[in-house]
């Protein structure tokens, strides 16, 4: 089932947002607003490169602009969740519960990042456990060449 | 992984009451005791049921209904197949934002399937608070629509109704059924590609 997690944003959007954010810095002055509605779509993008300027991004406005501080917190921890940086997803998930610790959409974020962690978890065992027996080959295949000789 | 076969989002001004209708749904709660938290963005919700015996994923985006997502709401409108439009009946002005949430919507998704909802029957019905979008205003505005509902997310009064209603319309629509078949036929073959790939990477 798609979640947050798997929505992605289109290319259009993308520029379009991408194009006001850069009209503005050209004009030496981003507002909170433009700056934000380009993280949202990067941190939404298919790239990870994209999305770790969209963390970037969050991460000044969180410094700067204090009054949207929630938002920017709930976007870090999609955007970190998204680059598999799992646990600093945790942690703005756990820093926004501080201020809201009831808030249904990040405790939903929260099970997720969790199931995904416990997903990959056995998955990135699985890939270990392949390589043991890769290498359990090798070292055969080596003994049995030396042995040869 | 399946996908959704129907996509419905739901529309309406900031405190009307989109998440609890939401969460009385798929959830069959409401939650009274919890403070009022506005929605960031959109939220996703998903639930399966059935239409004329057979079996539908549907996905549920939540759209926040205050202004500064806007912009971004939007987005989220694209491919849905239904959309729940709320208001407030004791709130003249959630009835007034309406049409310019119809209006937006019509710019992103035309042939999307728009059912109105007025919400907290509850509160109407107890008298807790008064009525200011009459009736016969409501009555004479849905008929351009697929329907109208006056729902109570604390009772739960017409909640799985509204939502049966969509998906009865969406099952019937022969048009959106066919998109449907393809789409799943398609994920189908995706994921048989997928598997066959994954296959690929572990033996190398």
């Amino acid at each position: 089932m798609e979640d947050v997690l798997d929505e992605v944003v289109s290319s259009e959007d993308l520029q379009k947002f991408e194009k006001v954010f850069h009209e503005q810095l050209h004009q030496g002055k981003v507002t909170h607003k433009a700056q934000f509605e380009y993280a949202w779509c990067l941190v939404r993008s298919r790239y990870p490169t994209d999305i770790r300027k969209g963390i970037l991004l969050l991460k000044e406005l969180f410094n700067s602009h204090p009054d949207g501080k929630r938002d920017y917190l709930f976007y870090l921890a999609i955007g970190n969740a998204r680059i598999k940086e799992y646990n600093k997803a945790l942690h703005y998930v756990k820093a926004f519960l501080e201020i809201e610790p009831a808030n249904q959409q990040v405790l939903a974020l929260e099970r997720q990042i969790n199931k995904r962690m416990e997903k990959e978890g056995l998955i990135g065992m699985a890939v270990a456990g392949g390589a043991v027996l890769a290498l359990g080959g090798l070292v055969g295949l080596g003994i049995a060449l030396a042995s040869k000789k | 992984m399946s996908r959704c076969d129907f996509k419905i989002v739901l529309l309406g001004s900031e405190h009307v009451g989109k998440t609890s209708l939401v969460l009385r749904f798929v959830n069959c709660r409401f939650n009274g005791g919890t403070p009022y938290q506005n929605t960031i963005g959109a939220a996703f919700c998903a639930k399966t049921m059935q239409s004329n015996g057979k079996d539908f994923n549907i996905g549920i985006w939540d759209t926040a209904g205050s202004e500064r997502y806007e912009a971004m709401t939007r987005m989220y409108y694209r491919g849905a197949h239904a959309a729940i439009v709320c208001y407030e009946p004791s709130s003249l002005e959630s009835w007034a934002r309406l049409r310019h949430w119809l209006q937006e919507l019509r710019t992103v998704e035309e042939e999307c399937k728009v059912y109105l909802c007025g919400t907290k029957k509850d509160l109407l019905d107890a008298g807790a608070v008064t009525r200011e979008v009459p009736e016969d205003i409501v009555a004479t505005y849905s008929q351009g629509h697929r329907g109208h509902f006056l729902t109570s997310s604390k009772t739960g009064e017409n909640v799985d109704e509204l939502f049966q209603k969509i998906v009865d319309d969406c099952a019937a629509d022969m048009r959106l059924m066919k998109n449907v078949e393809e789409l799943r036929l398609q994920l189908m073959k995706d994921e048989a590609i997928y598997k066959s790939k994954r296959k690929d990477f572990c033996s190398c």
